[in-house]
């Protein structure tokens, strides 16, 4: 009988997270449109409505003292930002940017696409989607912390090292959230430090949570928004690495070290991007529909780099930062019914807008926080009906470039369930007639339904030199992150299950957060949990647990990733 | 160059972290020091290096508050080049308060200063020393538990009393309550001595190995995060990025692989010594003394060694 994780669901309900305000009203904090998370689509959207409300100065009053607040998780904008990432100007450019202007590093100007085998590259011709020519190439990161500011000279209020853990609904209506409460001990406790939650209450309140996003994903459940097909998801896990001599133009690879076959369900593929002169962002991206209990992306991203194509370009380099992140890669099918529900709305990567074959999502974050600004900033003039203005943003996102982009490359991910060479000639079909030609609405099943199946993987991952390859805890300590310790425990899981659910999380963490605890003596384990180590990504979400936002300011301190 | 050092004191003797900063000072030039109390004036600390011994002895300064502290040391700072402090909760305070009150520039956590005044500070998880300096006088320094060791010099000093005269706002704070934590043997941040326990141990059980041998040594007992984590030590034990730093004249590591996030709070300590069944454990490439072997084995047999030599 094969064993799946979403039999052992963890012990978490949406509705625990959704209630009205508990503050008495002269202490909740009041905003006009607050917005959660403070990454591309975030504060896209918090500049935006500093340049309405600066260009109609008589509507401002309507959206009090604080017409723009902004909540983030991390220590700053930016800390929890990664990607890879070539950026299409698109966005950025509409928002009012020159690209000369950004904090990038430089256009792309020359690209080469490898097949690997264990000691070969064959070069191929770029995809149509993955041809790169006027993309740009960003550390997200330090583009969050360039906008951050821009967002702030606009007006915005940023609120950072705060996390938003529930969502204020009353009589049906979002009406703000409630951040987390601070300096709670491992079981909850208060400390010397506590500090409990505020209600911050708003006439709109945008959820641009990123991947994964707690209250994206409470909204979706309350709501009953969720889309035809189910989320799924990837994982990404990079490194920065300084190096001798530059990388002239970027690079994407497929095949090795995933393996073709069908039945491993590995889809993925890596790249290699300039950033500058002297440095350089490798990583490797893992579809999380795989089934092998031993698969683990930081080991396949260690095992990438031992390629000799591969390790000649970091050769007398040294690894400057390390990273992981989940990317929703369901495209169109997946998109929720609404991106809306009375007095929200939702961007960017927490609703799934990405394109996994263009391997883009930034643009298309930072203009569905364009959109939802236009659209906050509707609802709140004379004589506007909120109801109408907030259908309004999903019909932007569906007509406008972000529906059309995703909707020609619909089926292309689900496809490469059939294996490597099956999907790759199907993607190339889809992509030549825009869409046209597609094989029957493919489903995808939730990545945590997947069959496990273990193959002695893990022996064939390189043990850590300290040079060129490197263990998960030494790669945490790289991410800045120093959670405090004596926290409650974030992640939801069910602690005894069969061992290889244990093992699938164990090694599916790039962070090292399970450990096996004991043998249950009936093929079940207990699995240990080291929270604190947690970068975020949100992987385990995507395969069986559930990830809630830690106390504010927890988890990594990403700078140029 | 002439500094005065802050010197703490508990229960009439003085803490010794301060006599290290006392003597690192002296070590520079002339260092002065100033006890602040009541019943002060019998702590002598010319045999530690001080030159001048101010005294503010007052009932009035019995509670460990800071901001009378303030009053006493911000008449004398400005005689001086520079204010020394080892770190504690009340010189943490009374530096930030002194720093308010004279507007002058605090440079904290430093493991080292120079003559001519350039401080050294461990940056991005102690991975590196940063230089930093003071752009105006006096300068004041907070420095790392542990970064010196006190030195006996044997000379005499100077005792000068101190006229006392608080801010109204300086006894606006009572305290209320002082407790302490009970616990055997010294305190992790305080002992010369820690024997840590990591998974290796294999149990909860199995931290007596630890304890017996920290007793026999006259030392602490730590504990890695993993250990912590699960529940086989309390927190107030761990060692770590996210626990306790510390910099003992000998560590003893058992069943410790040596995580960096381990590493970066142990690493400044004298001697390091290993004892791990694993050849390959990372703590061994920065141990000053490694044993490949079975801490189950070994520890016993070190720990009745050590008690044997004692008698």
């Amino acid at each position: 009988m094969s064993v799946r994780a979403s039999d052992y669901p963890p012990p978490f309900s949406a509705n625990d997270y959704v209630g009205e305000p508990t503050d008495p009203v002269d202490e909740r904090i009041d905003v006009g449109v607050l917005i959660v998370g403070g990454g591309p689509a975030g504060l896209a959207c918090a500049i935006r409505l500093g340049q309405l409300i600066a260009e109609h100065p008589e509507a401002a009053e309507r959206f009090g003292d604080v017409p723009v607040a902004l909540v983030e998780k991390g220590k700053q904008p930016g800390s929890h930002l990664l990607s890879g990432a070539v950026v299409n100007p698109r966005a950025l450019r509409r928002l009012g940017y020159r690209m000369e202007d950004l904090p990038s590093y430089g256009e792309v100007h020359g690209e080469a696409v490898y097949v690997l085998t264990r000691r070969n590259a064959l070069r191929i011709p770029p995809p149509p989607t993955m041809r790169n020519h006027g993309n740009w190439v960003f550390s997200v990161s330090r583009l969050g912390r360039w906008l951050a500011e821009r967002a702030e000279e606009g007006g915005a209020t940023i609120l950072p090292e705060t996390a938003a853990e529930k969502l204020l609904v009353s009589h049906g209506r979002v009406v703000g959230i409630r951040t987390g409460d601070k300096g709670r001990g491992r079981d909850g406790e208060p400390l010397a430090n506590f500090e409990p939650g505020s209600d911050i209450v708003a006439k709109v309140t945008v959820l641009a949570e990123g991947t994964q996003g707690h209250l994206t994903g409470v909204a979706l459940d309350h709501f009953g928004l969720r889309g035809d097909e189910p989320q799924v998801w990837e994982l990404g896990v990079k490194e920065v690495w300084k190096v001798p001599r530059p990388l002239k133009s970027i690079v994407h690879t497929m095949g090795w070290p995933l393996r073709t076959a069908a039945k491993y369900r590995e889809f993925g593929g890596s790249f290699v991007y300039p950033m500058g002169d002297d440095t350089l962002t490798i990583g490797m991206v893992v579809g999380l529909d795989y089934r092998d209990a031993e698969l683990s992306v930081h080991d396949v991203l260690q095992e990438l780099k031992t390629h000799p194509k591969i390790r000649k370009m970091l050769e007398g380099g040294e690894r400057i930062a390390w990273g992981a992140k989940t990317i929703p890669s369901g495209g169109w099918n997946s998109l929720p019914t609404k991106l809306y529900a009375p007095g929200l709305l939702m961007c960017g990567d927490g609703v799934g807008l990405v394109s996994i074959p263009t391997l883009k999502g930034v643009h298309y974050a930072i203009e569905s926080g364009r959109l939802a600004a236009e659209s906050a900033f509707a609802s709140l003039q004379r004589g506007a009906t909120p109801a109408v203005s907030l259908a309004e943003y999903d019909d932007a996102i569906r007509s406008g470039f972000i529906g059309k982009d995703l909707y020609e490359v619909r089926d292309m991910r689900q496809v490469f369930g059939r294996g490597f060479f099956v999907g790759g000639a199907l993607a190339s079909a889809m992509t030549i007639s825009k869409g046209r030609v597609a094989p029957g609405r493919m489903h995808a099943e939730p990545d945590a339904e997947q069959p496990l199946l273990e193959s002695n993987r893990a022996s064939g991952y390189p043990g850590p030199d300290g040079t060129l390859t490197f263990d998960k805890l030494s790669s945490v300590f790289l991410s800045g992150n120093k959670t405090r310790d004596d926290q409650p425990n974030h992640i939801r899981i069910e602690r005894r299950v069969p061992r290889e659910v244990a093992e699938m999380w164990i090694n599916l963490c790039p962070a090292q957060v399970y450990e096996l605890g004991t043998e249950g003596g009936d093929g079940t384990v207990t699995v240990q949990v080291a929270p604190s180590n947690c970068v975020q990504c949100g992987a385990i979400t995507a395969k069986g647990g559930r990830l809630t936002p830690p106390e504010g300011g927890s988890g990594p301190e990403y700078t140029v990733t | 160059m002439s500094v005065l050092v802050f010197v703490e004191h508990h229960d009439g003797a003085p803490q010794k972290g301060s006599l290290g900063v006392l003597a690192k000072a002296a070590s520079l030039g002339d260092a002065d020091a100033v006890l602040v109390g009541s019943g002060v004036s019998s702590i002598d600390l010319g045999k530690y290096g001080a030159k001048t011994v101010h005294v503010a002895d007052d009932a009035a300064l019995e509670a460990p508050l800071p901001q009378p502290r303030v009053d006493v040391i911000a008449k004398l700072a400005p005689n001086y080049d520079a204010v020394f402090f080892a770190n504690s909760v009340l010189a943490a305070d009374v530096a930030a308060g002194l720093a308010a009150r004279l507007d002058a520039g605090l440079n904290w956590d430093l493991v080292d200063v120079t003559a001519d005044f350039v401080g050294k500070r461990p940056a991005l998880q102690d991975t590196v020393l940063v230089d930093v300096g003071w752009t105006s006088t006096p300068r004041l320094a907070l420095f790392r538990s542990g970064s010196f060791d006190a030195q006996e010099t044997g000379g005499t000093a100077n005792v000068q009393p101190v006229d006392i005269a608080l801010e109204d706002f300086s006894t606006e704070a009572r305290m209320v309550e002082q407790a302490h934590a009970e616990a055997s043997g010294p305190s992790i941040e305080d002992a010369d001595v820690i024997v840590a326990g990591g998974r290796g141990l294999g149990s909860p059980e199995n931290f007596s190995l630890a304890e017996e041998l920290a007793r026999a040594l006259g030392g602490a007992v730590g504990a890695t995060r993993a250990v912590v984590d699960a529940g086989w030590y309390p927190y107030s034990a761990q060692i770590g990025q996210t626990g306790k730093t510390v910099s003992p004249k000998l560590y003893v590591a058992l069943g410790i692989s040596g995580a960096i996030q381990h590493k970066v709070g142990m690493q400044s300590s004298n001697v390091i010594v290993a004892i791990n069944k694993d050849p390959n454990a990372p703590i061994f490439e920065f141990s000053d003394l490694g044993v490949v072997g079975d801490v189950h084995e070994i520890v016993p047999k070190l720990t009745e060694l050590v008690n044997q030599r004692k008698h």
